[in-house]
């Protein structure tokens, strides 16, 4: 029970405990201690999940109506494994990357209140808790993101907060008539608005649940409100923009699993104005996502947009509102998380060793360091969706669910725009590792010298190379546990 | 009730006498040393906010009165529900401020003067929220005018005298117009005292309604020149010329307070909700404290000065709590006073800051701010709790007020009203900008910054970090635990007290 | 047959035989007879006063016991003794006020005329209030207009002299537009006396007869009496008359002499032509425009006014226009207000003028604003008085002008035509009299850094402080207790019918 409150207080009292004290003797004690910390978060995250039970944690209430409470259910389950192993790879990594960075005491500080307010994200019971939380993830990860300091990351960072700001506060105004009309906010499957709640102000909650899709969709990236992103992951150091990119994102994706899901509930909004606006607002972004990475020419930015495209995916798999397209979103929240976080480790190795950012510079990069460049090309595979990796079962899912959706137009196009954003995906992630490996016959192979990273940073990648692949190979347990699930919020 | 009552009026008396007194004395008394008045004020203030509060929890119920000014109108005191909110947060915010502006105010000349009229105001604002009907509220309304101008043109530069003039003149004709309200009162409803749910008699209005809708317009345009209602504001950025405390304390707290609290008064206590509700009036003044909530973070957003920055965003904030006065129903009033309480501790709180910045570094721009985080760790940080409070962060005390201020509006059903949660909405974006760029300069200098440590420039003593905690400590609780207060102004809204 | 009953007449003629006298006396003596005169005047008032009230009703005194329509007659209610009384008081506060600068701006050979002008002019003041027949008040009116110009020129520079003969003009204009009324009436009625003359206008009225003639009389003689007074757009003589005259004369001209033409044009309302009759003839609402445009046109020019003494000059244009407005108001309540205003415009401008005397002594006799920086530091008590009279004049409680506004205002909300001009342009003049008024304060309290001019401390000046307390005193009664003089007004008008 308590193990809920330990995780997610954990990581954040000592990510403050970190930003307070001051500077440490020397750089191998501060990775130790937070190290440490980060083992224990993990050990107490998967403590929290083996004792939750079915029950209900009530912190405090913040009004009367408004209690700040906890639950695990099974999505909390899925997201915070996905976000505990990416957090931990990313931040293992981190002890290698940041040594060529300054301030490394307050980047471990913020990236651990960073990792306890995702936790608190996946275990929040009801909305408000969940929205609490979702504005402390944008006030912490801000700080990761204009780590460097350079006027360009000072001006992303603030560009990221005032987008993220204006989708909380988008989501905020649905809060409040949810609250009058909705009665509740705790989350219950299969939504908590009935008839005769809906009954007279239909339209009303309508535009509101669309308010609070936009809302929640800027943390995700969703057009119109995408622009933040490519700005602002590429400029933070390549770990945080592996956080970033995988996991924070993700809890916008969250967020409308919960909104739609667990609030509004499928029967109230299947076949309205809502759901079709929707769709065309991630099949826009999906596809215009894959356009923009394939003339991005570098790679951090590159692949900035290619998680654009990739979280609409997701979205347009719970905007169909199918069994099996749902599975395929949330199946593919795994798959990105742990691919998309691989892709900006390799990306940030790279930096680490070469110092080289724009994908034509990278000729030959697979000859002076192989394994890293392996592990780039197997994720990659897998975010195209080449069998047998986890990206093809996923979006086998997801069009599998769009085209039995029956909708009209949306089911034959839906499926052609993944597979024309797929190829795009190929095209834009591939290059580097033919480039990478077959630099041409005007390549000087006499300068060529073999620099692998070190292994505080191709471990991560290959855990997480390791992890996609596995998903693809063996995916009959998580989609079973996955169908569990949406049969509950169907 | 006899002895009880002469006792309870000398009471209500006294506190309104002492701080003017006080005041008085200051120039007055000789004092050996500087800390000697620091003292005796100190003391006299505290004495004070206990006997306010003590008056407040024994509650007299009895409307006590003075003197019979003209026929039926005549000055006196009640303590009821709103004084009991308004008193309580004016007497408790005091000794902290002066304690503040004794630190402050070393700088600054001709302190005695500024002492006199700053303690006199405490008196005088506690007037007003004690009045116990329209004239005598009308009355102490214009003494804190009188009585503020000389702090606003204390620094008699140029800038300052031109600054109080424009104060005056704004104040002056908006009380100028808020007395055609007044005279309204006393002819349609017989009495100017205050009792929930309007005095105006239905009999005695007739035909006239549409007339006095639009009285009420003027009157609530009237105080709202002292609440800084657009586009009566110009006044409030320029007397931020005035030394921090009174543009803290003043032109945060009481003064602008004052204004909605007028305008609670006349809304839900002499006019009437019920008259008002859903009549193009209650439209008009909607839309005003709407624009104004959008058109003050905009300019803030603009301003450079930090203090005028901090200024238009209290005109955005008081037009938050007229807008919680303008849905016109008894939540819509708990929206209000939440706000109105709440926005006093966040904004003070964040003047303090500034006037704590200026003090220590004589910087008064938001570029000259870059990497100050480090030299003023603890001042940042109580900004910066400031700062996401007035956002509306969830566990501070600005998420509460404005949670309650929306859920009225949704609750109300009036479509105008929801324009009004976009508004307030759009404005919290605004603040985050305007607030989080001063937060960001100086804790996330671009990295070219040089930390070079100028021994002046650190944290304040503790005369002023003391009431910077005590501050944040409040806007935390609030915000983590506000039901017993918020279910003390529904009890209030309901008419209990 | 009470010897109370002799008094009016007594006063009257005791003013006249004092001219005589002083015409004969050295300058002190001449100043001792004044002074002893003022008081004894207002004491046979007091004693008038207080006989009528006793009775509770008012009395007709018959000249040498000769009956209408030869004879003349007195009359005194409570009302004109009440006026009578005050102006001795204002009379001589004023005096006392001035005496001190009078030697300074009047030759020493001339001081007695002066004195024996002010006699003449008490004399002409007393019998304007108290004469029941329209040819008396005539011959007084021009005794008074002479005694006016005398006071104005006595001081002997090119400005006086020109002021006066404008004054002159127009005051001749006024005084024949009035004989011509007063012909025609004696054409219609064939009465000279009020009382006659009322019983049988009623008659012609009933029998509508002579509509025309009517109208052009009420014109005839409203407007001369206008034009005497200073309502706008007549006022063009008024600034240089009490801008340049000396201070004494000037208190005096704006406070008493235009006030007792306003106070004849109420009688000749009530008395003469009748309440109804008036209000049938719609010159009401020629009299409540221009009260108005007064109001706003006074202030405005004040606004402009860079000289101290012809900005309480205009000021007093929009104060007249106060008055008109009440009058123009058409109901028993507006006369009250306008009655009253008379009372506290004449406590109040004198009080102005005499204090603003007090800050160009110590500003090197300059009137400029530029000159009077920081002067009440010089003066404290003229700067206090100043403040007070300002507050009084932009209406803040606690003054007379407050309750002014306050009666005016609730006299509005009973007549709905009128009701929102009135109030529209009641609030609008408040704030610019708070512009020109509390922009003169600011600036006396700005300090200089320089100190040009010396200061004047309180030995020098001990009869000029006792004056200005007196004034003070006698505003903020006004101000606080204003009902028991409300209520006289109200009972002098009703026995005015």
């Amino acid at each position: 029970m308590y193990y809920i409150i330990l995780s997610i207080f954990f990581p954040i009292f000592t990510g403050v405990y970190l930003l307070f004290r001051g500077e440490m003797k020397n750089r191998k004690n501060l990775l130790t201690v937070t190290g440490v910390f980060f083992a224990i978060s993990a050990v107490l995250v998967i403590l929290a999940i083996c004792m939750a039970g079915n029950n209900i944690f009530t912190l405090f209430c913040l009004t009367d109506r408004l209690p700040i409470l906890f639950k695990i259910d099974e999505v909390s389950v899925v997201f915070s494994i996905m976000t505990i192993v990416v957090v931990l790879c990313a931040g293992f990594f981190s002890f290698a990357y940041m040594k060529h960075e300054e301030k490394e005491k307050r980047y471990y500080g913020y990236y651990l209140i960073v990792l306890g307010v995702l936790i608190a994200l996946c275990f929040a019971g009801n909305l408000i808790t969940f929205y609490m939380f979702f504005e402390l993830l944008t006030l912490s990860s801000m700080p990761l993101v204009l780590h460097s300091g350079s006027r360009e990351a000072v001006m992303a960072g603030l560009k990221y907060l005032f987008y993220s700001l204006s989708g909380a506060y988008m989501s905020l105004f649905g809060l409040y008539f949810l609250e009058r009309y909705g009665n509740t906010l705790t989350f219950s499957a299969g939504g908590v608005i009935s008839a005769d709640m809906a009954a007279g102000h239909g339209g009303l909650l309508l535009g509101i649940c669309f308010a609070m899709l936009i809302g929640f969709g800027v943390k995700a990236g969703m057009f119109p409100m995408h622009a933040w992103l490519p700005a602002a992951h590429p400029v933070a150091p390549a770990p945080a923009s592996a956080v970033l990119s995988a996991v924070i994102v993700k809890a916008g994706v969250l967020a409308v699993v919960r909104v739609v899901y667990y609030i509004f509930g499928v029967s109230f909004l299947r076949g309205s104005w809502v759901q079709y606006a929707w769709m065309i607002l991630t099949l826009t972004t999906v596809f215009m996502g894959s356009m923009l990475a394939y003339r991005e020419p570098v790679l951090k930015k590159r692949l900035a947009y290619s998680t654009v495209s990739q979280l609409s995916y997701i979205l347009f798999g719970l905007a169909v509102m199918e069994e099996s397209s749902v599975t395929g979103g949330l199946l593919h929240v795994l798959c990105h998380g742990f691919i998309k976080a691989a892709l900006f480790l390799c990306a940030g190795a790279i930096i680490y060793m070469t110092g080289k950012t724009r994908v034509e510079q990278l000729r030959g990069i697979g000859k002076e360091m192989p394994f890293l460049m392996w592990c780039y090309t197997i994720v990659s595979l897998g975010l195209i969706g080449i069998p047998p990796t986890g990206g093809f079962i996923s979006k086998w899912y997801l069009a599998k669910g769009a085209l039995s959706s029956g909708i009209l137009g949306f089911d034959l196009i839906g499926v052609v725009i993944l597979l024309l954003s797929a190829l795009l995906t190929a095209g834009y992630l591939l290059p580097l590792t033919i480039q990478g490996f077959f630099p041409g016959a005007d390549y000087d192979y006499g300068t060529l010298k073999k620099k692998e990273p070190p292994l505080m940073m191709t471990v991560p990648v290959f855990i997480l190379t390791v992890l996609s692949v596995a998903i693809g190979l063996f995916p009959q347990m998580i989609i079973h546990y996955l169908l569990r699930i949406v049969e509950k919020i169907m | 009730m006899g002895l009880r009552y002469a006792e309870d009026k000398v009471m209500i008396m006294l506190v309104i006498l002492i701080p003017v007194i006080a005041g008085i004395l200051v120039p007055l008394i000789p004092f050996k040393k500087r800390s000697h008045m620091e003292i005796f004020l100190e003391a006299l203030v505290i004495l004070n906010s206990i006997l306010v509060w003590n008056l407040l929890i024994h509650r007299p119920e009895s409307v006590f009165t003075l003197a019979n000014f003209t026929g039926n109108l005549s000055i006196s005191f009640k303590v009821d529900g709103m004084s009991m909110a308004f008193a309580g947060l004016v007497s408790a915010l005091w000794p902290f401020a002066t304690l503040y502006a004794f630190e402050y105010m070393t700088k600054e000349k001709n302190e005695k003067i500024f002492f006199t009229f700053y303690t006199m105001t405490y008196g005088v604002t506690l007037g007003i929220s004690l009045a116990g009907n329209l004239l005598t509220m009308y009355f102490f309304y214009e003494l804190l005018t009188l009585v503020t101008v000389p702090l606003v043109m204390h620094t008699l530069t140029r800038e300052a005298i031109l600054a109080s003039r424009k104060y005056l003149y704004y104040s002056l004709g908006g009380a100028a117009f808020a007395f055609i309200g007044l005279i309204f009162v006393i002819i349609y409803g017989g009495t100017t005292d205050f009792i929930l749910g309007g005095v105006l008699d239905p009999e005695k209005i007739g035909g006239r309604t549409n007339v006095l809708l639009l009285i009420y317009v003027i009157a609530f345009m009237g105080f709202g020149v002292k609440a800084a209602l657009c586009p009566f504001n110009s006044w409030l950025p320029d007397a931020g010329v005035a030394p921090t405390p009174v543009t803290a304390l003043l032109h945060a707290v009481a003064v602008v307070k004052s204004g909605a609290f007028a305008i609670i008064r006349l809304t839900y206590y002499s006019f009437g909700a019920e008259f008002l509700k859903g009549t193009w009036a209650q439209n008009v003044v909607m839309l005003a404290a709407m624009f104004t909530i959008v058109y003050g973070c905009s300019r803030a957003v603009k301003e450079t000065h930090i203090k005028r920055r901090l200024a238009y965003s209290t005109i955005s904030n008081l037009s938050y709590i007229l807008f919680g006065v303008t849905i016109m129903t008894p939540l819509g009033m708990v929206g209000a006073l939440t706000h109105l309480i709440f926005h006093a501790v966040m904004k003070i709180s964040s003047f303090f800051c500034a006037g704590a910045i200026m003090h220590q570094t004589d910087k008064h721009y938001v570029h000259e701010l870059n990497g100050m985080g480090y030299k003023l760790p603890c001042v940042f940080g109580v900004f910066t709790v400031s700062a996401l409070a007035l956002m509306g962060v969830p566990g501070l005390a600005g998420f509460v007020s404005k949670w309650n201020l929306a859920s009225a509006a949704v609750e109300s059903g009036n479509k105008i009203a929801y324009g009004g949660i976009v508004c307030l909405l759009l404005s919290a974006l605004l603040t985050a900008i305007y607030m989080l760029t001063i937060v960001v300069r100086a804790f996330f200098p671009v990295r070219d910054f040089d930390l070079k440590r100028p021994e002046e420039e650190k944290d304040p003593n503790w005369k002023m970090l003391v009431p910077l905690f005590v501050f944040t400590f409040f806007i935390v609780l609030f915000g983590l635990y506000s039901v017993p207060m918020v279910n003390f102004f529904s009890d209030v809204a309901a008419g209990v007290y | 047959m009470s010897l109370v009953r002799n008094f009016p007449a007594v006063s009257i003629l005791l003013c006249l035989f004092a001219g005589i006298i002083s015409s004969g006396l050295k300058k002190r003596a001449a100043e001792y007879v004044n002074t002893i005169l003022i008081f004894v005047a207002g004491l046979l008032s007091l004693c008038t006063l207080l006989y009528i009230l006793e009775t509770g009703q008012m009395f007709v005194y018959v000249m040498g016991k000769f009956p209408a329509p030869w004879g003349n007659e007195i009359r005194a209610g409570v009302l004109e003794a009440f006026t009578a009384l005050f102006f001795c008081i204002i009379m001589l506060l004023s005096l006392v006020g001035g005496r001190k600068k009078l030697a300074d701006e009047v030759e020493e050979g001339k001081t007695f005329l002066y004195y024996v002008l002010m006699d003449l002019l008490l004399a002409s003041l007393l019998a304007l209030v108290y004469t029941n027949d329209l040819f008396t008040a005539y011959v007084f009116v021009e005794i008074n207009t002479i005694a006016a110009c005398g006071l104005i020129m006595i001081r002997q520079n090119g400005r006086t002299i020109e002021a006066a003969a404008r004054y002159m003009i127009m005051s001749l204009l006024g005084s024949g537009l009035l004989l011509m009324g007063i012909c025609m009436l004696y054409d219609l009625t064939g009465h000279l006396l009020m009382s006659n003359i009322k019983e049988q206008m009623k008659w012609v009225y009933l029998a509508g007869h002579y509509k025309i003639p009517m109208l052009v009389t009420i014109a005839l003689m409203s407007v001369g009496l206008a034009i005497k007074s200073a309502l706008f757009p007549f006022h063009a003589w008024l600034p240089d008359a009490y801008g340049y005259s000396t201070v004494s004369s000037a208190a005096i001209l704006s406070s008493l002499v235009s006030k007792g033409y306003i106070f004849l044009l109420i009688k000749i309302i009530y008395r003469v032509i009748g309440f109804e009759v008036f209000y049938e003839s719609r010159i009401m609402d020629v009299l409540f425009a221009f009260g108005l445009m007064g109001m706003i046109f006074g202030s405005i020019s004040a606004i402009r006014e860079n000289d101290i003494r012809r900005m309480i000059a205009f000021s007093s244009v929009a104060q007249i226009g106060y008055i008109y407005m009440g009058i123009g108001m058409g109901t028993q309540a507006g006369m009250e207000a306008s009655v009253f205003h008379i009372l506290s415009h004449a406590a109040t401008k004198s009080l102005l003028f005499i204090a603003a005397i007090g800050l160009t002594e110590v500003s090197g006799g300059s009137r400029q604003f530029i000159e009077l920086t920081g002067s009440a530091y010089r003066n404290k008590w003229a700067g206090v008085a100043f403040t007070v009279g300002s507050l009084s004049m932009v209406g803040v409680p606690l003054f007379s002008g407050f309750i002014s506004k306050l009666l005016f205002a609730q006299a509005a909300v009973q007549n709905d035509v009128k009701m929102l001009p009135a109030l529209i342009v009641l609030g609008i003049s408040t704030i610019l009299n708070a512009i020109y008024f509390m922009k003169t304060v600011i600036r006396i309290y700005t300090p200089v850094e320089e100190h040009k001019y010396g200061s004047m401390t309180f030995k020098d000046m001990k009869l000029y402080v006792a004056a200005l307390f007196s004034f003070i005193i006698l505003n903020v009664a006004l101000g606080v207790s204003s009902q028991p003089i409300v209520d006289l007004i109200g009972q002098g008008l009703a026995m005015f019918s």
